[in-house]
């Protein structure tokens, strides 16, 4: 039980404590209004990231096989591919 | 750990979930193609909004999240007691999501803005509006599958109820990740 009870929380800990941090990262780029393309797109990178680790580790996607294994993963892709294709349009114009 | 064929939960869930997942894509979408064509509207009022606000609220959500994997965690360890108050934890960081929300909608409204002010506006209000809706949705489920875990309604064996409703609740938290940078912080 107790191999179990380890197996099943302590990953997820990790993880949301990867996610606290994460968060803040984001939060630190906000209030300090830091701007630019790549600036955005490393906001947007830790974004797709944080959902990734929502859909693996608290969705329990990980542990599933076929296209339910992929669905948050691609419309994260979906997503991110489109905002990040529009944030780049408004820096070149 | 083998793996399985279908994701945790009912698999009704996941196609309702799949679909709003779809919906605030569009909306992201629709967001940032907008913002492209009025990048300085965009930044100017992007800079009112409250990213401190912002930050208890993500941690809130992820906060809520934990717990209410806590709580599936508990159930498949037959234990129902600690299934519900993991629920109540998470549903109390669900409340103070909406709390700060409301502070914050109040907060803008005070000032006379609404969905008219302008086109930035027009989307934080109306997409952040949807996304709390959601927040009070799941948070409908999450009492429901909280009493019926009270009521001794779940096991180490028979649990679907609770990984249906867990499932929903991490997709409110997984749009609100990509919906906090893009509004408050990608500029």
């Amino acid at each position: 039980m107790a191999i179990k009870d380890k197996y099943l929380i302590r990953p997820c800990t990790w993880i949301f404590l990867l996610l606290m941090g994460l968060t803040v990262v984001t939060w630190f780029i906000g209030v300090n209004q830091f701007s630019g393309l790549q600036i955005s797109l490393m906001a947007l990178g830790i974004a797709l990231l944080k959902g990734q680790l929502i859909g693996d580790y608290f969705m329990g996607l990980r542990q599933v096989s076929g296209f339910w294994r992929w669905a948050v993963a691609i419309w994260l892709l979906l997503i991110g591919s489109l905002i990040g294709y529009a944030f780049y349009m408004s820096a070149q114009s | 750990m083998e793996k399985s064929k279908w994701p945790p939960g009912d698999l009704v869930i996941w196609i309702f979930i799949m679909a709003e997942l779809l919906v605030f894509g569009i909306f992201f979408a629709a967001y940032a193609f907008t913002r492209a064509n009025h990048v300085e509207l965009f930044n100017t009022y992007q800079a009112t909004l409250d990213r401190n606000a912002a930050l208890i609220n993500t941690l809130a959500l992820i906060t809520s999240s934990y717990f209410v994997v806590r709580a599936v965690a508990a159930i498949k360890m037959d234990d129902s007691r600690k299934c519900f108050q993991w629920l109540l934890a998470a549903l109390f960081m669900g409340l103070v999501f909406l709390l700060v929300k409301g502070i914050e909608y109040q907060h803008h409204f005070s000032q006379g803005i609404s969905l008219s002010t302008n086109t930035f506006y027009m989307f934080y209000l109306s997409m952040t509006f949807f996304h709390f809706l959601h927040v009070i949705l799941g948070m409908v489920i999450l009492i429901a599958v909280a009493l019926k875990a009270r009521a001794g309604g779940y096991s180490a064996r028979q649990h679907d109820g609770v990984e249906t409703g867990a499932s929903y609740w991490h997709m409110v938290d997984l749009v609100w990740m990509v919906l906090f940078p893009l509004v408050y912080v990608m500029n």
